[in-house]
C-alpha cells in the first residue's frame, strides 16, 4: 500500500484520468473530491462490500424460499403469533 | 435460444427478451447478459436469471410492496428493483433498498444503482415487524 500524506486543497492523482482532493478535515473526518471518468463506479467502501455480501446471499436463495415468502406476503401483512420474541 | 439454468432448469428464451448490464451487478461485475422471469410460484418476487452462469439468478421485488412511498431519486427511468435476501427464519428477511437495480424495458438495458443518500437500507426488513414490538 502506498502511503501519502496531504494537506487541505492538495491533490493526488491516479493514472490519467483520476484525481483527489482534500476538501476538509476535521474531526476525524476527512472531505474528498474526486474527479473520474463517468465510466469509473466509485463507491464507499464499506457499502460496495455489504452491497456485494447482499447479492451474493441473493443467489444462493432457492425457489421454494421465494414462494414461501410471496406466500407470507400475499396473507397481507406477516402475523406473528402473539408473544413472540421481542417481549419480556 | 436455449439456457439451462440450476433454478429453473431448460429455457427457451428470445433474444429480444435479454437485458444488457454494462456494469454487471455489483460483485458479478462480468455478468452482462440477464433475463428477468416471472415465476408464478415467486410472485411478486421476481428473478434476474444470469444467461453466462447458470448458478447464478437473484430474486427481487418491486420496493414499492416493501415501502409503499418508496421514491428515491434515480438517474434514469424504468421500472425498480430491490435485491431480496431471504433468511431463515424467513421473518429476518431483508431486501436492499439502497441499491436497486434499474431495469429499462426500451432500451433494455439494466443496471444496479448505489443510492447517495443513506434514507434507504441495505438491509430493510421484507416483512415490517409485528405490531406491538418495537424495531431494534
Amino acid at each position: 500500500m502506498l502511503i501519502l500524506t496531504r494537506k487541505t486543497g492538495e491533490e493526488i492523482t491516479i493514472g490519467e484520468n483520476v484525481t483527489v482532493r482534500v476538501i476538509a478535515v476535521q474531526e476525524g473526518q476527512v472531505k474528498l473530491g474526486i474527479e473520474a471518468p463517468k465510466e469509473l463506479k466509485i463507491y464507499r467502501g464499506e457499502i460496495y462490500e455489504l452491497i456485494q455480501q447482499q447479492n451474493m446471499k441473493a443467489t444462493q436463495i432457492s425457489k421454494s424460499s421465494v414462494a414461501k415468502a410471496a406466500g407470507l406476503l400475499s396473507g397481507s401483512n406477516l402475523r406473528s403469533k402473539k408473544g413472540g420474541p421481542g417481549t419480556g | 435460444m436455449k439456457f439451462t439454468s440450476r433454478q429453473f432448469g431448460d429455457i427457451d428464451y428470445q433474444e429480444t427478451h435479454e437485458f444488457q448490464f454494462p456494469d454487471g451487478i455489483i460483485g458479478f461485475e462480468h455478468l452482462r447478459k440477464f433475463l428477468i422471469i416471472d415465476d408464478e410460484d415467486s410472485q411478486p418476487f421476481r428473478w434476474l436469471v444470469s444467461l453466462e452462469d447458470p448458478n447464478l439468478s437473484f430474486p427481487m421485488i418491486p420496493p414499492s410492496i416493501v415501502v409503499p412511498d418508496y421514491a428515491p431519486v434515480l438517474p434514469t427511468g424504468g421500472t425498480v428493483f430491490a435485491v431480496a435476501v431471504l433468511n431463515e427464519p424467513i421473518e429476518q428477511s431483508t431486501v436492499n433498498l439502497r441499491a436497486p437495480v434499474m431495469i429499462d424495458t426500451v432500451t433494455r438495458e439494466g443496471r444496479q444503482v448505489v443510492l447517495e443518500q443513506d434514507r434507504y437500507s441495505l438491509q430493510h426488513p421484507l416483512f415490517a415487524p409485528p405490531a406491538g414490538v418495537g424495531g431494534a
